[in-house]
């Protein structure tokens, strides 16, 4: 018994030595929604962060919290050498603790893409509150403007921006972007993003999605515009739908959603000189026909799965043109190539792929099927032909 | 086990003329000769001064005082024993030949009219004789009687509600059973209501409570020991199982671990249990208590051993498992499948009803980042305007719901609805808007306060109540690693926990593979055909082995009766399979 209550009174004494150490109330967090990186012109980074004024978010009235008009949140900016250098700076002029762990997205300057991203990555992995599972995006102009946006459907930017690559767009968090710069035989790529006045112009500023940003290394080369990233689409492990337009006639156009695709990568090394066969499956949907055609009649469909992979084709040599043009190898076709010629590529190929790419041949073929025309074969409002 | 001193009393008697006890024989004093060593060991030599004292003696003191066979002496003894208790009754009568009879009784404890009839079989019908052998075989017209050769015995029978006979010239006494109708009907328990199952209930009297588990187990095999405990109280106690499947040595452990207590009053088998009980500073209850004779019989059948008090409807079961404790008495009668789902659902909500409020608190101030970005700016906002810590606000509403429900219980049921309205409102709605508790803190302490009422027995519920606050308080120091050290330490606690020897966290720990079926799931019954054996029981075989017909097993379509001549002979092939 004597035992017992020393026990007790040494277990008390070290509960209450120890204290609630690292508590934090709620309420005395900033919790980071967002951030945005982007190099100055002398050189200093700027950190811009997006946090939620939590007492806008509609809790009970009465008490008082201090912020005041109707915006529920605020972005604040500062600059530093390094990143936590303009952390510290935002932190003194903040009453509470910046809590990084639950941001959703990186806003990447274009002007630090083009400089190259690979140093300011470091501290999203050594900080643990910071997660590598948060998306990447990049800005077209500042990053900090996309931080300012105002969706209309989203309390933040930050949110709208997720939940839009998460769709719309090649997602890429942290760890795809650390692994695709760190795997030879692949370039990086980001979805690219601005934002813009909805129209008619209202008060919100929304989040568009322009396209895909190409990477040669770590630094920002260019922009696979809509189109060329439709391309790119084929070549994920993961297909994501999307809806394209295809011409049927020189007037008349149909417009499908791809539900299933992907392409095969054939690398044939012929006497020196390195091809491509690339081999694209599509399925899809027909979601709308402006069109005289019937698409019941196994004719019409039978053209229009045949435009339909030629479209497909082009848009597909569209992206790889632009690969060539920059060098850059979006599509891992090294990695592709490295895993059948393992010995040509360790020994030659390796070293100076970005510049090989410039010769090398691809040949696309296209199998596209139409699986569904939708609820109607034809336009509702004509009327029935006789049979 | 000596007489006590009460100042008046003793005042009261040294007044009487010492001559008068002289007047008792020298029998007297020789039997009581404990009674005279005891006061000499209190240092009180004289011997008069403890006859004097003599209606202080509890019944225990009395043990071996004959009973003496001039009857004077026995009515002398009696009313000195009994002075000033208006409610004893010392009738004296002769019987037909003459023969001077004394019948003893507590007035309102005895059926009257009963009572009545016998002593007019020994009046007026009977010749009536000297020998209580004679009397007790052939004149009187009772069913129950019993002869008794000490005072204790006599008296235990008396204030028992029995008749007490004694007749001139012999040193027994008889005890006549005509107990009063005294008692409550059987009802349904409130405590333990149940959808589907029987109603009725156990009662404060033992009797009943005895008779309701014999029309369970007609048996020969149910025992009913019984006991008598409390000096004061000589409150009535059966211990009840089933020989041959109980434990013997179980039994025996039981019978030594009550018969031990020297207490002066049970006044609720609460007081048993604590006395037997194996850590008596555990939160977690080691005897089981209910008050449905149907589970007190599925007990018995399991090889358990039940406790009967007199004068409480609560009957003690022992041994018990933690696991036990999650399982109500429906289980059985509901088909398995829902059985199973709803002992799931206990065991999910027993957590809750752990954890939740220290699991809230520790997140909410030490652990952000394991939330869901909404959910945390949802809480956020909640608590912007809250002037407590998390851990401040936590204890407010917990205390001020175990208040709520304190009050709830004790007030009259119509007073009761408006406490809980009152409550809902000012704890709930109130506190709130004003500011002063959050609502996700509301919500977790209604989740926590809906889960602990999902634990069936009460005792097992307020365990997990009383040990929520320590954890909330881990929870606030430590956070998440708190909580888990003070789950380690429960765990601990509950590996080390024995209840009469039976590892409480059994069958699962020590595991007993066979016994499962009862535990993470409740098994249709005809899987269930051996009794546990972690209660180390002697005939193991519940159920005919290989009970499941073959009906059963083809899902009923080889057994029903098909038309023509070859069915019925099917169907006896199949009967005789099962």
């Amino acid at each position: 018994m004597r035992r017992w209550m020393k026990g007790c009174v040494a277990a008390l004494c070290g509960l209450l030595m120890a204290g609630c150490w690292d508590r934090v109330e709620v309420n005395d967090l900033a919790i980071v929604i967002a951030f945005s990186i982007d190099k100055e012109a002398n050189g200093e980074y700027r950190l811009s962060v997006q946090v939620p004024l939590v007492s806008n978010l509609g809790g009970p009235t009465g008490g008082g919290g201090g912020t005041s008009g109707d915006k529920t949140y605020y972005v604040d900016s500062a600059t530093g050498k390094t990143l936590r250098e303009a952390n510290s700076v935002l932190q003194a002029r903040m009453s509470r603790q910046l809590f990084y762990a639950h941001h959703r997205v990186i806003v990447i300057g274009e002007e630090l893409a083009r400089d190259g991203l690979s140093k300011v990555l470091d501290i999203v992995a050594r900080f643990p509150e910071n997660r590598l599972t948060a998306y990447l995006v990049l800005a077209k102009g500042k990053g900090i403007t996309m931080l300012q946006a105002q969706p209309s459907f989203e309390r933040f930017s930050g949110e709208a921006m997720r939940e839009l690559i998460k769709k719309e767009t090649i997602p890429v968090t942290v760890k795809d972007m650390a692994q695709m710069l760190s795997t030879p035989g692949v370039d990086a790529y980001l979805p690219y993003v601005m934002s813009v006045h909805s129209h008619p112009k209202g008060k919100s500023k929304e989040i568009q999605i322009l396209g895909v940003a190409q990477f040669r290394g770590d630094k920002m080369v260019g922009v696979f515009n809509e189109e060329a990233a439709g391309g790119l689409r084929w070549f994920r492990r993961q297909f994501t739908p999307f809806a394209t337009k295809v011409a049927l006639t020189d007037r008349e156009n149909v417009n499908v959603q791809f539900d299933k695709g992907k392409a095969e990568i054939k690398p044939v090394i012929k006497q020196g000189r390195i091809q491509f066969l690339i081999n694209v499956y599509a399925s899809a949907t027909v979601i709308e026909n402006l069109t005289n055609a019937d698409l019941g009649r196994a004719a019409n469909l039978t053209a229009l799965e045949r435009k339909l992979s030629m479209h497909i084709t082009e848009t597909v040599k569209k992206t790889l043109a632009q690969m060539r043009r920059q060098r850059t190898d979006t599509i891992g076709l090294g990695l592709v190539l490295a895993r059948k010629y393992p010995r040509e590529w360790r020994s030659q190929l390796r070293d100076d792929w970005n510049e090989r790419l410039a010769q090398v041949e691809f040949h696309v073929q296209t199998k596209a099927e139409i699986t569904n025309i939708g609820q109607t074969t034809e336009n509702i409002t004509k009327e029935d032909h006789d049979e | 086990m000596f007489c006590h001193y009460y100042a008046p009393a003793r005042d009261s008697y040294a007044a009487a003329p010492s001559a008068y006890f002289a007047g008792l024989s020298s029998i007297i004093r020789i039997a009581c000769q404990r009674l005279v060593n005891a006061m000499a060991h209190n240092g009180t030599p004289n011997k008069e001064e403890w006859l004097k004292t003599i209606n202080t003696c509890s019944l225990t003191d009395l043990e071996g005082v004959p009973v003496f066979a001039a009857l004077q002496e026995n009515v002398l003894f009696l009313k000195r024993l009994f002075s000033d208790c208006s409610d004893f009754v010392i009738r004296e009568f002769k019987m037909k030949n003459g023969v001077p009879v004394v019948a003893v009784f507590v007035d309102g404890l005895i059926d009257t009219r009963a009572v009545n009839q016998a002593l007019e079989a020994l009046m007026i019908l009977e010749s009536g004789d000297d020998d209580v052998e004679v009397i007790e075989e052939a004149l009187l017209p009772v069913s129950q009687i019993s002869k008794a050769k000490d005072y204790k015995e006599f008296l235990q029978a008396v204030l028992s509600g029995d008749t007490g006979i004694m007749v001139d010239g012999n040193t027994q006494a008889l005890t006549l059973g005509m107990r009063g109708p005294e008692k409550r009907s059987v009802d349904e328990p409130e405590g333990e209501a149940v959808v589907r199952g029987p109603r009725e209930g156990f009662i404060e009297n033992i009797r009943t409570n005895t008779s309701l588990l014999r029309r369970k187990l007609k048996t020969p095999r149910l025992k009913m020991k019984s006991l008598v405990i409390g000096r004061e109280t000589n409150t009535n106690l059966v211990l009840a199982y089933l020989e041959g499947i109980a434990d013997r040595e179980l039994v025996e452990e039981v019978t030594r671990r009550i018969s031990v207590i020297e207490s002066d009053g049970i006044l609720e088998s609460g007081y048993i249990e604590e006395l037997i009980q194996d850590n008596i500073y555990s939160p977690f209850p080691q005897v089981q208590y209910t008050e449905r004779p149907d589970r007190v019989a599925g007990a018995l059948l399991e090889g358990r051993v039940a406790i009967l008090v007199d004068g409480t409807p609560m009957v003690l079961i022992v041994p018990t498992t933690f696991w036990i404790m999650l399982q109500a008495n429906e289980d059985y009668y509901e088909r398995f499948q829902m059985a199973t789902l709803i002992r799931w659902l206990r065991y999910l909500f027993l957590l809750i009803s752990l954890l939740t409020p220290a699991a809230y608190v520790a997140i909410t101030t030490f652990h952000q980042q394991m939330l869901p970005t909404t959910l945390l700016l949802s809480i956020a906002a909640a608590r912007e305007s809250i002037p407590f810590p998390a851990i401040v606000e936590a204890l407010i509403m917990e205390i001020s719901f175990e208040a709520l429900r304190e009050a709830g219980v004790r007030l009259p049921k119509t007073v009761g609805q408006a406490v809980s309205i009152l409550g809902a409102l000012v704890v709930g709605q109130a506190a709130v808007e004003a500011g002063i508790v959050s609502a996700p803190m509301v919500i977790v302490v209604s989740i926590t306060g809906i889960a602990s009422f999902t634990v069936p027995h009460f005792n097992a519920s307020i365990a997990l109540r009383m040990l929520r606050f320590p954890l909330m308080i881990a929870a606030s120091i430590l956070g998440i690693y708190g909580i888990l050290v003070g789950i380690l330490l429960i765990m601990g606690h509950l590996a080390n926990l024995r209840s009469l020897g039976v590892p409480y966290l059994s069958p699962i720990a020590p595991m007993s593979v066979g016994d499962l079926k009862d535990v993470l799931i409740r098994a249709p019954w005809s899987y269930m055909n051996k009794r546990p054996s972690f209660l180390g029981v002697q005939d193991a075989r519940r159920l005919r082995a290989g009970h499941t017909s073959q009906q059963q097993r083809d899902a009923g379509s080889s057994g029903t009766v098909r038309q023509g001549g070859s069915g019925t002979g099917d169907g006896g092939r199949t009967r005789g399979e099962g």
